[in-house]
């Protein structure tokens, strides 16, 4: 559906996006990753015709976006990073503005606008100027523009930056909701929300790609290493620290943050392989502590991500 | 009939933008109350015992100098600063479409001035005897000239993304064109005639005076239309690799 080949792109000597290739598959959701400039952005505005490219192909549905841009970009609906409104406008009078210039019929528009407050929680504020709404509205504002005309083909610059976490999570499921007909790249350089949003991500590092896989698959080519979080009362910080570091397999221990009153938690990472959670079981047995908390970090994307886009 | 539908669409964002916020108002109750302060206080008009528009027609163009930039001047550079140029460029809609619609959303603004401006010559009839041939001929003037200024004003508003710079830059620009001869004049006054058809005051002259030749009317067409295709390949300007 998506087709980038050998991307590149350069500002001046700067290069933002150097030989990226990737394809997009229908109903895909999408997750471009990265640390801020690391080229998410640029790659997401050459794809929807925003900037040019230096060099590469752009295909969407097969059709090269160098030689018919208009009919790429009437399947796109885009929310560009920053989010930019005309404020000036009434949220209803800005959708209508966007839904005429988007195609919808006339007669569709009205029915059209309703369904995309909807969905996106506006209805109560389709009468407001846009430059009195919160940032939170203004963004499911700039998401309801993007889905005035139905489009296949979402793509979403950072869609939850500067939001509350209950927004968040908001326009998190409404991401998903939305992706069970289209395809969606959204980027980011949060990773719970991939986790939580995405089926494929793509992690981007100084206009290089560095990684291409589905959470789990990412996850596990990093299966060599583990980290436990260890949650324990009973015990003075420094004991407990020795203690843990003695055991078998454990290469490093750091302390961690707990909510649980009077309790010491702890990071212990070590290899893959090695059984480090009953070993620590067992260590808290002999000591006498209370274990509150043992688990595995299961998804470590967190550290993936570190090692991936590391400045080296 | 997309894009007549997409020139319409952003004509009239323009249009409701200025009615719906004081720009409109203030801009035009500004210019009638300078064309009221010049025809009747200035000018002595009521000295000269004689019912005439004239003056007030030859004085608009120059204002005009100032009132189609401020019109203008946020067209295209307002987007720029605001961002709002990353939704238009990636909606379906070619730059030549966006000049178009903006240029007539201005053009409705001043439109709607010319024709409240009409006041001047009603109130001038019923004092005297107002050829009614010669204001005609004068407000097709006015039209055409502000029209060809409007279009320098987008012009320069694709610019830049700031408002003030893209004034002082329509301001400088019709300003050269309205007075081009007398500009070359002082250096070299042989060639005042030579620059003559360019200037925007003598064939504006020559339409006010009430004989519309076409020769006059295809210079400004030819003005609007080279000032609007080099604002759209200056907005196109960005996909330049």
């Amino acid at each position: 559906m998506i087709e980038v080949k050998n991307l590149n792109k350069s500002y001046g000597s700067l290069q933002a996006v150097k030989d990226v290739s990737f394809s997009i598959q229908r109903g895909e959701i999408v997750g471009f990753l990265g640390p801020n400039g690391a080229g998410k952005s640029t790659t997401m505005k050459i794809i929807t015709g925003f900037i040019p490219m230096s060099d590469g192909c752009v295909k969407v549905d097969g059709t090269d976006i160098g030689e018919d841009s208009l009919s790429v970009r009437k399947r796109i609906g885009y929310l560009p990073e920053s989010n930019p409104l005309y404020t000036d406008m009434l949220v209803y009078d800005y959708l209508e503005h966007v839904a005429t210039i988007r195609g919808v019929a006339k007669k569709e528009r009205h029915g059209r606008i309703a369904t995309v407050a909807n969905l996106c929680g506006l209805a109560e504020r389709v009468g407001q100027q846009i430059a009195t709404l919160s940032k939170g509205f203004r963004q499911r504002v700039g998401l309801a523009q993007a889905l005035i005309h139905d489009p296949d083909i979402l793509i979403l610059d950072e869609p939850t930056s500067g939001l509350d976490p209950n927004q968040i999570v908001e326009i998190r499921n409404l991401i998903k909701r939305l992706g069970e007909n289209r395809t969606i790249i959204l980027s980011t350089h949060n990773l719970p929300e991939v986790m939580a949003t995405c089926s494929r991500m793509l992690i981007i590092h100084n206009g290089s790609l560095v990684a291409d896989g589905t959470p789990a698959d990412l996850q596990a080519r990093e299966e060599d290493t583990q980290r436990v979080k260890v949650v324990v009362s009973g015990a003075g910080s420094e004991e407990v620290k020795a203690a843990l570091s003695n055991i078998e397999g454990a290469e490093s221990v750091q302390a961690a943050l707990t909510a649980e009153p009077n309790a010491l938690a702890f990071e212990v990472m070590g290899q893959g392989n090695t059984a480090l959670r009953p070993h620590i079981y067992q260590l808290a047995v002999e000591k006498e502590w209370q274990l509150i908390e043992l688990h595995r970090q299961v998804l470590d994307l967190e550290g993936i991500f570190r090692k991936l886009t590391q400045v080296v | 009939m997309e894009s007549i539908r997409n020139i319409n669409a952003i004509a009239r964002r323009e249009l409701s933008l200025y009615f719906n916020s004081p720009i409109a108002y203030i801009a035009i109750t500004v210019f009638l109350a300078i064309c009221g302060v010049y025809l009747f206080v200035i000018y002595p008009f009521f000295e000269g015992n004689q019912a005439t528009i004239r003056p007030l027609m030859e004085q608009i163009p120059l204002f005009f100098i100032l009132y189609a930039p401020a019109i203008t001047m946020r067209l295209i550079s307002e987007e720029k600063r605001s961002g709002t140029v990353e939704l238009l460029a990636t909606w379906p809609v070619t730059d030549t479409q966006i000049i178009v619609g903006k240029f007539l959303g201005a053009l409705g603004l001043l439109s709607v001035t010319l024709t409240l401006s009409l006041i001047f010559p009603l109130i001038v009839s019923s004092l005297g005897e107002l050829d009614a041939g010669l204001v005609l001929g004068c407000y097709l003037g006015l039209f055409l000239i502000g029209a060809a200024y409007l279009a320098m004003g987008l012009l320069t508003s694709t610019w830049t993304q700031n408002q003030i710079v893209a004034f002082i830059l329509a301001v400088l620009l019709c300003t050269f064109f309205y007075g081009i001869d007398a500009l070359v004049a002082e250096v070299w006054t042989s060639a005042r005639d030579a620059f003559a058809f360019l200037s925007f005051k003598v064939h504006f002259a020559n339409i006010a005076r009430g004989v519309i030749d076409s020769r006059d009317v295809i210079f400004y067409l030819s003005v609007i239309g080279s000032s609007l295709a080099a604002a759209t390949l200056s907005l196109q300007a960005r996909n330049w690799k």
